[in-house]
C-alpha cells in the first residue's frame, strides 16, 4: 500500500506541474492586466511605465523563469490586485469552501443511500417514481435560481432564514440546500441503479432464502455493493464543490475559494489564479489518494492490481 | 408531523435572527463588491472609496455634489501664488487616529506618498497622470503645492487626494488605515465584513452612527433583501427591477453618463451624416421608464449639468428614424457604403441591464436599415477596445461605455474623451483640441464658456458619439435610519452623514 | 386496473419497431417522456421558421408583460420578457441553439473521451499514463479560464461555447471507458479472441466497444442536462452564448435579474431545461431496463404499483 500511494504521489506531481505550467502560459493568452487596473483615463504612457515595472512586457518564458525560481523558494508570487502573497489570499478563503464540501457531501451520501434504497427495493414502485422525479429535477435545477427563490421565499417573505452572509448555524441552510440538490440527485441515481441489480443477484437470494430479515438485506448486503459506484461519483461531486462553490458562495456572500479563483480571472490577477489553481489541484490529488486506498479496502480485487 | 416540526425551527429562526439587529447605534452597509486593499490613495475606486473616503481619512477640499463648488474640510482656505504654486492652510487642532498631528509636514507626506510611482495610486493615475507634483510645508499649518504645468484647478483636484497619517509607510500598500476621519479602522474579517467605529476625538460634529459594517453581496436582489429584512440598512446601489418599495427605495443621480462611443475614424462612421443618423435612430423616450428608470435625464454630452462646462443649450437628439434613412440614402448617393457591418460592442454588467439596451439599440438600429452586429464583452475584452492604441485594422464599432465625472470640472471628462491624442478618443479634430488645451489653461467664466464650445462642437457637429443618459442609482434605506443619497454616493458614502430614527 | 390481478406477458413481436413501441407504451413516464422530446426536436428543427420574427421583434410597452393573459394574443401567454419579446416565441427558437449545443458538446466529449479511455484502458504503459496525467490536468483546470482562453484565442461564437463544454466534461468519459475496458480486458471472451490471434482494433471494435457503449450513453443523458446548466453558467459569468444569440441558458441566466420583480422571465427556460433533462433520464432509464435481459420483465408485466 506504502508503495502504491508513493507511485500515484509521483503521478500527482508530474499532473501538478503540467497543470502549472498549463495555467501559467493559457491565462497569458486571457491578455494584460494593465488595462484593468488601471483607469480608464489612464494616458497611454501611465499604461507602458505600469507594464514595464511589473514586467507584464518581458517575454512570457521570462515571466515564466521568474515564476519557477519564486515558486522553488516557496514564494507563491504577490496578487497584483491585494498587493500581499498570491497564497496568504487562497489559504484564507479554503477552510470555507471545505467546510461547505465536507457537510453538502456527508449530507448528500447519507440521504442518497436511504432513498435510493428505498426506491430501488421496488423499482418502478410509487416510491421509486417519486423519488426518481424529484431528484432529477432538483439535480437540473439552475442552482443560481433556487438560490435566490430560495433566498425570496425562506428569507424575504416568511423570514425563517437569513438571506446570506455567515454566522449563525441558520446561515447554514439554504447554502448548504443549493449544494446538496445536484449530487443528491446524482447519487440517488447511482444506489437505485446498483441497489436494483443487487437486490436481484443471486447472493441476496441466498440471503433471502436463509431467512435474512428484509431490511437487513437493504441496508447491509445489497447497499455494500453500492459503494463503489457511490464512493467514484460522490468523489467527482466533491471535487466540484473543492473547485469552487461559485454560485453559492457568490450569492450567499461567503468567502470561499471559488469565489476568489473567478474574480482573479475576471481580474487577471494571475498570482492569485494560480495559488488557488495549485491550492484545490492539491486537495483534489490528496482526496482521490483517498479515495483509491478507499477502493482498496473495500474490494480485495484491487489490493491485487 | 410536518407542521409540528417547523414550528421550532421557526422560532429557533427568529431567536437566532435576533442579534442581527444588534445595537441602536450600530448600522450594517451591504456593498457590490468587497475592496481588494483598504489604501487610501486607491479611493477614487468605489469599493474602496466607500468605506474609506471621508470616513476614515478625509481630503483637504470636498466637492460640494448639489453645484461642484469646492469646500474646506482639512484645508480652512487656499490662494494662488503663482502660475504654477497653489498655498492650502492646513486646519489647526486636528489629530489621526494614532495620535500623530495634522500639520503642513503630514500633509506633504500624504501627497508624496500618493504620488509615488511604486503604489500604483488611482489617484495619481487617474487625476494626475504625467503631472508632478511638489508639496513644500511653508510653516507648521501652511503648505505649498507646486506643479510643473499649470493646474488652474488644484483646489478641486486635491478633492481627491486622502490624507493619511505619517506613520503609514511609504510605496507599501495599505490594509489598516489611520486618517484624521470621524470614523476609525475596527477591523477586516476578509469576505466576511469591515467594521469602522466613531472616532470620539473627531475635530467635526460627532455623527449620530456608533459602528458600521460593511459587508458585500454581487446579486442585487440578495442586497435589496438584506435590507427588507433588517440585516443591513443601506443597500446604496440596487437595480432598478429590484426598487419595488417606494417607502425604502430613493434614486438619486449617480454622476455617471451612459453613452455609444462612435469611432469616427473607419468608414462608414467617417461619415457625419451616418454618425448622425445612428443618432435619429434612437428613441429615447422607449428606454427611460422600461428598462431604465423613469428617472434617467436623456444627456446631451458626457458630463452632467452639475459640472463646471457643462453646455445648458445643447439639444437631446429626436427619435426620427425618418430622417435617419434620408441621411443614410444620402451617404449612399455619395459612395459611402452605408450597408457595411457595424459591429456593436457592449460590456457585460456596466451597468443594470446593459444588455438588454445594447438589444434594444441593435434592434433600433436595424429597423432604421443599418448592418450592425452586437457582441456583448467581458470587461477586458471590452477595455483592450476601448484604450489605445487601437487595432490597425479594426472595423467600424459603436462601443458601450459610461463615464463617472463628480469631481465638479469637465477637464477630468473632456481631454481623455475627445482630444485627439486623448486615450479613449475615436475623434480627430482641430478646432476640438484647441478648445480643449485653451480651456485645461483658462479659469473662471472663460474656462467654462471654451469647455461649453468644445461640447457644443463635439455633439452637434463632429457628432462623436450617441449620448444616452444621466444615469441614476437606486439606494435601499431602511427604516432605523435617515439618509439621503447624493451625486456622490457612487464613490463615497459618508457615515456621518446617516442620521438615526 | 382490471389487470392488476396479475401479471400479462407480451408475446415476442416479431416487427421489433412495434415491440419497442409496446414497451414504451407500458411504461407511461417513458412513454410521456419520449413525446415531450419528439415536440422539442421538432421545435428545434422547424421552430425557428414556425415562429419567425416573435421571438425577436421588440416591443417594450410590454416588458416583463406577466403570463397567464391571452390580452396580447396566444404568443404571449407564457409572458413578455425584458424587452417585450413573447417568452414562448423565445424558448421555441432557442430550442435550436440549446439542443444544438448541448447534443454537439456531449458527443464531443463522448467520442473523445470514448476513445482516449479506450487506448488509455487497452493499451495501457506510457500511452495511457500519459493520457491519465493529461486527465488529472483537465479535472482541475478551472472551466471559466478555459472559456476565457477560448474566447481570446478564437473569434466568439456559438462554436466556442461546444469547444468549452465539450473539453470541460471529456473527463468523465475518459476515466468511465477506461475502468471498464480494465475490467473487460481481462474477461475470457476477450482472452480467448486474444488467443485466437484477433488483432487490438478487431478485439475493441467487436468485443469491448458494445460494453463499454451502453454505458457511455447512460452518462450522457445527464450528462446534457449538466451541459445546459454549465452553459448556462457561463453566461451569467460573461463568456457564454451572447446576445442576440439565446439559448434556455443564456433565458435563465438574464432571467436572474428580475427574479425579484418577474419570475417568469427565468422560470420558463429553466422548466424547460428541467423538463428535458428529466425526459432524458427516465427514456435512459426506460432503454437500460428494455435492453438489459435481467430486468427486462418489469416492462412486460403491468405493474400493480404503477396503477
Amino acid at each position: 500500500m506504502g508503495q502504491y500511494i508513493s507511485r500515484r504521489s509521483v503521478h500527482g506531481l508530474v499532473s501538478l506541474i503540467g497543470l502549472l505550467i498549463l495555467v501559467f502560459f493559457l491565462s497569458r493568452l486571457t491578455g494584460d492586466p494593465t488595462n484593468l487596473f488601471l483607469p480608464l483615463d489612464a494616458s497611454v504612457e501611465t499604461r507602458q511605465e505600469f507594464a514595464e515595472r511589473h514586467g507584464f512586457n518581458d517575454p512570457l518564458l521570462v515571466q515564466f523563469g521568474r515564476y519557477i525560481g519564486d515558486l522553488a523558494q516557496f514564494d507563491f508570487g504577490t496578487s497584483l490586485r491585494q498587493q500581499r502573497p498570491a497564497m496568504d489570499a487562497a489559504l484564507e478563503a479554503f477552510p470555507t469552501t471545505l467546510k461547505l464540501a465536507a457537510v453538502t457531501m456527508f449530507l448528500a451520501i447519507s440521504l442518497a443511500l436511504i432513498v435510493g434504497a428505498l426506491a430501488a427495493y421496488r423499482p418502478g414502485g410509487r416510491f421509486d417514481r417519486t423519488a426518481s422525479v424529484i431528484s432529477l429535477a432538483g439535480a437540473s435545477a439552475p442552482d443560481f435560481w433556487v438560490a435566490i427563490v430560495g433566498i425570496l421565499v425562506f428569507a424575504v417573505s416568511l423570514r425563517w432564514l437569513p438571506t446570506s452572509g455567515t454566522g449563525t448555524w441558520l446561515h447554514w441552510i439554504m447554502p448548504i440546500t443549493v449544494l446538496l440538490i445536484r449530487p443528491f440527485g446524482l447519487l440517488v441515481q447511482v444506489v437505485r441503479g446498483t441497489m436494483i441489480s443487487a437486490l436481484s443477484s443471486a447472493y441476496v437470494k441466498t440471503a433471502r432464502a436463509k431467512g435474512v430479515k428484509e431490511r437487513v438485506i437493504i441496508f447491509v448486503h445489497a447497499l455494500r455493493n453500492s459503494t463503489l459506484p457511490v464512493i467514484t461519483v460522490a468523489g467527482d461531486q466533491a471535487a466540484a464543490i473543492v473547485n469552487g462553490a461559485v454560485i453559492v458562495e457568490t450569492i450567499f456572500g461567503w468567502p470561499g475559494i471559488g469565489r476568489l479563483m473567478i474574480d482573479s480571472i475576471i481580474q487577471r490577477d494571475f498570482a492569485i489564479v494560480q495559488a488557488t489553481v495549485l491550492l484545490t489541484a492539491v486537495a483534489i490529488f490528496v482526496m482521490n489518494i483517498v479515495i483509491d486506498v478507499a477502493y482498496a479496502v473495500l474490494d480485495p480485487r484491487i489490493r491485487h492490481n | 408531523m410536518k407542521r409540528i416540526a417547523c414550528l421550532p425551527v421557526a422560532a429557533l429562526a427568529a431567536f437566532a435572527l435576533q442579534p442581527v439587529a444588534a445595537q441602536a447605534q450600530d448600522i450594517t452597509i451591504v456593498l457590490s463588491e468587497e475592496p481588494d486593499l483598504l489604501e487610501p490613495c486607491q479611493s477614487s475606486r468605489s469599493n474602496i472609496g466607500r468605506v474609506v473616503k471621508q470616513n476614515i481619512v478625509e481630503t483637504l477640499t470636498e466637492i460640494d455634489p448639489n453645484d461642484g463648488t469646492i469646500t474646506p474640510r482639512l484645508a480652512t482656505e487656499w490662494s494662488q501664488v503663482d502660475e504654477l504654486t497653489w498655498r492650502f492652510q492646513i486646519r489647526e487642532g486636528v489629530t489621526f487616529h494614532d495620535g500623530a498631528a495634522l500639520d503642513a509636514e503630514a500633509v506633504a507626506y500624504a501627497i508624496n506618498r500618493t504620488m509615488d510611482e511604486n503604489l500604483d495610486c488611482e489617484v495619481r493615475t487617474k487625476f494626475f497622470g504625467g503631472l508632478k507634483v511638489t508639496p513644500t510645508p511653508v510653516d507648521t499649518y501652511t503648505l505649498e503645492v507646486a506643479t510643473d504645468s499649470p493646474v488652474p484647478i488644484l483646489p478641486t483636484m486635491m478633492g481627491t487626494v486622502t490624507v493619511m497619517s505619517p506613520n503609514t509607510p511609504m510605496g507599501e500598500p495599505d490594509r489598516e488605515p489611520v486618517g484624521t476621519g470621524p470614523y476609525k479602522f475596527g477591523g477586516w474579517n476578509v469576505g466576511t465584513n469591515i467594521t469602522l467605529a466613531r472616532n470620539e476625538d473627531y475635530w467635526g460634529d460627532a455623527p449620530d452612527v456608533a459602528n458600521a459594517a460593511f459587508v458585500w453581496r454581487s446579486e442585487s436582489a440578495v442586497r435589496a433583501a438584506m435590507v427588507a429584512t433588517g440585516e443591513a440598512d443601506i443597500a446604496p446601489n440596487i437595480a432598478v427591477q429590484d426598487a419595488t418599495d417606494e417607502s425604502m427605495d430613493v434614486s438619486y443621480p449617480n454622476s455617471e453618463t451612459s453613452r455609444i462611443r462612435i469611432d469616427t475614424m473607419i468608414p462608414p462612421l467617417d461619415d457625419v451624416r451616418v454618425r448622425e443618423a445612428v443618432n435619429l435612430s434612437i428613441d429615447r423616450d422607449a428606454i427611460r421608464g422600461s428598462i431604465f428608470s423613469k428617472d434617467v435625464i436623456p444627456a446631451t454630452q458626457l458630463v452632467v449639468p452639475s459640472i463646471n462646462g457643462h453646455n445648458p443649450d445643447l439639444e437631446v437628439w429626436p427619435y426620427d428614424p425618418a430622417r435617419a434613412k434620408e441621411l443614410l440614402a444620402a451617404a449612399k448617393a455619395d459612395g459611402t457604403d452605408v450597408d457595411a457591418e457595424i459591429t456593436m460592442i457592449g460590456r457585460l454588467g456596466i451597468y443594470p441591464n446593459s444588455t438588454e439596451v445594447m438589444e434594444a439599440m441593435h434592434a433600433m438600429l436595424q429597423d432604421v436599415g443599418f448592418n450592425v452586429k452586437l457582441q456583448m464583452l467581458e470587461v477586458a475584452e471590452w477595455v483592450d477596445i476601448l484604450t489605445k492604441p487601437y487595432a490597425e485594422d479594426r472595423p467600424p464599432v459603436l462601443q458601450q461605455s459610461q463615464h463617472d465625472n463628480n469631481n465638479g470640472d469637465a477637464v477630468f471628462t473632456a481631454f481623455n474623451k475627445y482630444h485627439s491624442e486623448g486615450a479613449q478618443s475615436t475623434m480627430a479634430d482641430d478646432v476640438v483640441d484647441d478648445l480643449l488645451v485653451r480651456a485645461g489653461a483658462a479659469t473662471g467664466d472663460e474656462r467654462r464658456q471654451l469647455f461649453q464650445d468644445a461640447f457644443k462642437r463635439i455633439n452637434d457637429e463632429v457628432i462623436a458619439d450617441v449620448p444616452m443618459y444621466h444615469m441614476v442609482g437606486y439606494t435601499r434605506v431602511g427604516e432605523r435610519i435617515e439618509f439621503t443619497p447624493s451625486i456622490s454616493t457612487n464613490s463615497e458614502l459618508q457615515i456621518s452623514q446617516i442620521k438615526m430614527r | 386496473m382490471s389487470e392488476a390481478s396479475g401479471p400479462v406477458l407480451i408475446a415476442p413481436e416479431e416487427r421489433p419497431i412495434r415491440q419497442v413501441a409496446l414497451l414504451l407504451w407500458r411504461d407511461k413516464f417513458a412513454f410521456v417522456a419520449a413525446a415531450y422530446l419528439s415536440i422539442v426536436a421538432f421545435f428545434a428543427v422547424f421552430g425557428p421558421w414556425l415562429v419567425g420574427d416573435l421571438a425577436t421583434s421588440l416591443n417594450l410597452r410590454l416588458r416583463n408583460a406577466p403570463p397567464g393573459s391571452i390580452e396580447h394574443g396566444w404568443a404571449f401567454v407564457l409572458g413578455a420578457d425584458a424587452l417585450g419579446r413573447s417568452i414562448l416565441a423565445r424558448l421555441i427558437v432557442a430550442s435550436q441553439n440549446t439542443l444544438g449545443i448541448a447534443a454537439a458538446a456531449v458527443c464531443a466529449a463522448m467520442i473523445c473521451g470514448g476513445t482516449l479511455g479506450l487506448i488509455a484502458g487497452y493499451v495501457g504503459k506510457w500511452p495511457g499514463a500519459i493520457i491519465m496525467r493529461f486527465t488529472d490536468v483537465l479535472m482541475s483546470f478551472p472551466s471559466l479560464l478555459l472559456a476565457l482562453v477560448v474566447l481570446f484565442v478564437f473569434e466568439p461564437g456559438v462554436k466556442n461555447v461546444i469547444i468549452v463544454l465539450a473539453i470541460t466534461r471529456i473527463p468523465i468519459y475518459l476515466r468511465t471507458t477506461r475502468a471498464e475496458v480494465l475490467e473487460i480486458r481481462e474477461r475470457m471472451f476477450v482472452t480467448a479472441a486474444r488467443v485466437m490471434g484477433a488483432g487490438s482494433i478487431r478485439i475493441v471494435l467487436r468485443h469491448v466497444v458494445p460494453i463499454v457503449a451502453p454505458t457511455l450513453v447512460t452518462i450522457a443523458a445527464i450528462d446534457f442536462a449538466l451541459v445546459m446548466l454549465a452553459e448556462s453558467a457561463l453566461s451569467f459569468l460573461g463568456v457564454g452564448i451572447q446576445p442576440p444569440e439565446f439559448t434556455w441558458g443564456a433565458m435563465v441566466a438574464l432571467g436572474r435579474n428580475y427574479l425579484g420583480s418577474a419570475w417568469w422571465l427565468a422560470f420558463w427556460p429553466g422548466l424547460a431545461i428541467m423538463l428535458t433533462t428529466l425526459a432524458l433520464n427516465l427514456l435512459s432509464s426506460w432503454a437500460r431496463m428494455a435492453t438489459d435481459p435481467t430486468q427486462r420483465w418489469r416492462l412486460e408485466i403491468t405493474d400493480k404499483y404503477d396503477g
